[in-house]
């Protein structure tokens, strides 16, 4: 409950005689309010204390001294991330993809073929591929386990230059002249050319497993051979125009393995025909393709996001230091006051309640409560507190009509031993007083 | 500077701005905004420095009781001064509410009163008195905390003064008996009055018989004018806690209407509060003036944490009392304690003045003699039996020095030391 008034004008009197004198009446006011006179006029005891005492100067030092130590730590810590952050160009972990620089990674091709003037298209969904993948450019499609034919189709009806890479199902949706080749053992084994495609001639050979054949439908070129019936490791057909290589062993673009046996030459001669590679990793959030869109094609999940969307991040950042900046200030400091003892007078009986349990004083416990027991029968009776066990027992025993002997069995006899006993002799003495009655 | 909650809403439109133009730059240029209107707006506030603050508080309240403190606030710059005041106070001076509204012109005052409820006895210390202004859009302020120091005395509760009427009429009860029902060696001639059937012949005054042509039977009166001391033991004993109050809280409640009490008796009622060295003191002090200086020297008597100084309180007795005197010690019957200090001391005490030893006993000792649930409980049975009796004991060796023992559960302890102290007066033994 709180009450704020309006401080009484010169004719009303206040409600008490010492908050009435508080201020001086000042004729001629608003019956509402009272306008205290000039503060210089009014002696300062009068109105009361006028700020805490410091100035601005004082102030600002204060808060500086107070604040700078706090903002040497978040200074060196934005300096020491800004720091650390620029140099590191941006990696990942996904596989072959052109910034991973793990062993299953494609950075050592990438960034070779980048120093040859080939510049390397680095794109996560279908619709990013089509827009960059035109004739003349070069399209790697890494793999085709998160595609859907939808997309396999916009992919191969770009126009560029398809290099699939351990192709599935999509190869026959690609061309109809190579086939998926399956075997039992897919071990690496050392190969030679075996054809006569100057790419695969240049490498020599290679040590990769194979995993493409030809159908005989078509113009196209299988190398790389064993003679098994697991295909060749590099094939290359004409569809439309546009050439489609496949690369049977995936293994052979990776950080890894590039460097072994003729590797590296035919990575680089795949995919470094045209001036622009454009290296398609395909992506979980990738919507693919649409068709009820214009274009047929979707994008990614954030594309289908507002614009805005993305930005709501740094402004809830901002919500959030507002928010923060609003609440921690409190109005004026904790006061604190010294509490009295918070220990009950109880403890010192429970404490000695557990040192009887802990040393298992069965004994002891049960002389406390048989003596307990018998002053107050002693009391009930009108015995003096002097009297002699056998006085008391006769006493009891008559009070209660029971035997002399099972009340001095009780009263007087063998210590307990165990928990139950203590505990079957505190009941037996609850019922025993309970029959003591006055005489 | 201070923010507020508008401050975040302010942030949070940002929402709008980004959705019509929707680029980081958006953000950027919205927080740069913020700042400069929270800004701008602590500013364009009052100087939370330039109000004067005067604070009103009552000299003293009794404990359950409500006060309430005055703050007077002005504002004394050349702004309108919108904003929050918070009168700041120790928490258990139980102020409800704390913080109040102000919208000030230039050169007004306002009168703000925070209702205290105080939840504990002793001196209850205001705090800073923060003044929070906020600028004319509400965005933002400026703060600062005015030393503004006050303080309330809380009186003990005095719960026990319901007692009062009944003992009281008993008191009355004493007066005008006659002197065969009430034989002992300190009660008083009072005065002569006309026989009626049913008093005691042994009564009647012959000499004033003679005189006059009725029997006239002489009554008495109890004793006046006898000294009694409060020996209020605030040592460790007295701190522990018994119920929810701590120990010397209950001893108190004992001591106030044992004072009330004698001093409608006509004694002449002294209080000592004593652990090491003394803590108060109330001497000289009778009539209405006594119940006002008792609660006044009690209000801030708190237990301490040391082992009472039982020789050193024998020797402020006997540096008080010079004849004959009831002293009533105020303390915990806790057996270790008492053999330690106050056996020792209590027979010569006992031998020249009657020594009445109040005790509060504690409740829970009991519950957990009755205690049978399990091995453990049975445990702490025989455990608290071993302390009554320890306590029944040292009680009996006070007894045999020659001191009264009233022990009693922290409500009844008050009603009954003034049942002892009627009884005592009743039998002439102060």
């Amino acid at each position: 409950m709180s009450a704020t008034t309006e401080v009484p004008s010169g004719g009303t009197p206040g409600p008490g005689p010492g908050s009435g004198s508080s201020l001086p009446p000042s004729p001629g006011s608003s019956p509402t309010s009272s306008p205290v006179p000039s503060p210089a006029a009014a002696p300062a005891g009068v109105l009361g204390v006028v700020g805490d005492g410091t100035d601005l100067r004082a102030r600002s030092v204060r808060r500086w001294r107070r604040l700078r130590a706090p903002l040497a730590v978040v200074g060196a810590l934005v300096v020491t991330g800004v720091v650390l952050a620029l140099p590191q160009p941006r990696t990942s972990t996904v596989p072959l993809a052109p910034d991973n620089v793990e062993d299953g990674g494609g950075r050592a091709v990438a960034q070779v073929l980048g120093d040859r003037g080939v510049d390397v298209r680095y794109v996560r969904t279908t619709a990013d591929a089509l827009a960059v993948a035109a004739p003349g450019t070069t399209l790697l499609v890494t793999n085709d386990f998160l595609l859907a034919e939808d997309q396999v189709r916009a992919v191969a009806g770009s126009g560029a230059d398809l290099v699939l890479l351990a192709p599935g199902f999509s190869l026959p949706l690609v061309t109809d002249a190579l086939a998926p080749a399956f075997s039992g053992s897919a071990a690496p084994a050392e190969r030679a050319a075996g054809c006569d495609d100057p790419d695969a001639l240049a490498a020599g050979t290679v040590d990769a497993a194979g995993g493409v054949r030809a159908t005989g439908t078509g113009d196209a070129t299988v190398c790389f051979t064993d003679g098994g019936d697991d295909g060749g490791t590099w094939a290359v057909a004409h569809e439309d125009g546009h050439r489609v290589t496949v690369v049977g062993d995936a293994g052979l673009l990776s950080n890894a393995r590039v460097d072994e046996a003729g590797h590296a030459a035919l990575a680089l001669r795949t995919l470094g025909r045209h001036d622009t590679l454009v290296w398609y990793v395909p992506s979980f959030d990738d919507t693919g393709v649409d068709p009820a869109d214009e274009g047929g094609v979707g994008g990614s999940t954030d594309a289908l996001l507002p614009p805005f969307v993305r930005l709501l991040v740094p402004l809830s950042v901002l919500v959030v230091a507002v928010a923060a900046l609003w609440r921690v200030r409190r109005t004026g400091r904790l006061v604190t006051e010294p509490l009295p003892v918070v220990v009950r007078a109880g403890e010192t009986v429970r404490g000695r309640g557990r040192l009887y349990r802990r040393g298992r004083a069965h004994g002891r416990a049960g002389a406390a409560l048989r003596a307990g027991s018998a002053s107050r029968c002693a009391t009930r009776l009108g015995l003096p507190r002097t009297a002699a066990a056998p006085v008391v027992i006769d006493a009891v025993a008559r009070a209660t009509g029971r035997e002399a002997r099972a009340v001095e069995a009780l009263l007087y006899g063998p210590p307990p031993r165990d928990d139950a006993t203590l505990t079957r002799l505190a009941t037996d003495l609850d019922d025993l007083e309970s029959e003591v009655h006055r005489p | 500077m201070v923010l507020t909650g508008r401050a975040v809403l302010l942030a949070a439109a940002g929402v709008v701005a980004l959705a019509l133009v929707p680029s980081a730059g958006t953000v950027l240029v919205w927080a740069v905004l913020v700042a400069l209107v929270c800004v701008v707006d602590a500013l364009l506030a009052a100087s939370p420095r330039r109000v004067a603050v005067h604070r009103e508080v009552p000299a003293s309240v009794r404990l359950s009781q409500s006060a309430t403190c005055t703050l007077t606030v002005t504002n004394v710059g050349p702004r309108r001064l919108r904003g929050l005041v918070r009168d700041a106070w120790q928490p258990s001076a139980g102020a409800v509410v704390d913080r109040h509204r102000v919208d000030l012109p230039p050169g007004e005052g306002r009168r703000l009163r925070t209702v205290l409820v105080p939840t504990r006895r002793g001196d209850r210390r205001a705090d800073l008195v923060t003044v929070r202004t906020v600028g004319p859009l509400g965005v933002a302020g400026r703060q600062a905390s005015v030393p503004v120091p006050a303080r309330l005395r809380v009186l003990p509760e005095f719960a026990s003064r319901r007692h009062l009427p009944s003992r009281l009429a008993r008191l009355r009860e004493l007066d005008g008996r006659s002197a065969v029902q009430v034989r002992g060696a300190g009660t008083e001639f009072d005065s002569l009055r006309e026989y009626v059937v049913g008093d005691d012949v042994r009564s009647i005054d012959w000499r004033a018989t003679a005189r006059r042509n009725d029997v006239v039977v002489r009554t008495w009166r109890p004793e006046r004018d006898r000294r009694v001391l409060l020996v209020l033991d605030t040592s460790r004993t007295s701190a522990a806690r018994v119920g929810d109050a701590p120990r010397l809280d209950a001893a108190l409640e004992a001591a106030l209407l044992l004072a009330a009490l004698a001093s409608r008796a006509g004694d002449r009622v002294e209080l000592l509060a004593y652990d090491r060295r003394v803590r108060a003191r109330v001497v000289g002090a009778s009539g209405p003036r006594l119940m006002p200086a008792l609660a006044d020297a009690l209000a801030g008597v708190e237990p301490t944490l040391v082992e009472a100084d039982w020789p050193g309180a024998a020797a402020q007795v006997r540096e008080r009392l010079s004849r004959r005197a009831l002293v009533v010690l105020l303390t915990a019957l806790e057996p270790a304690a008492v053999e330690a200090g106050l056996l020792a001391v209590v027979g010569p005490l006992a031998q020249r003045h009657q020594v009445v030893l109040a005790s509060v006993a504690d409740p829970e000792a009991e519950d957990l003699r009755r205690g049978r649930g399990d091995a453990a409980a049975v445990f702490d049975a025989a455990a608290a039996e071993r302390a009554g009796l320890e306590r029944a004991a040292v009680a009996l060796r006070l007894r045999q020095r020659g001191v009264e023992v009233v022990d009693a559960l922290p409500d009844d302890l008050a009603p009954a030391l003034a049942d002892r102290y009627l009884a005592l007066k009743a039998a002439g033994r102060l």
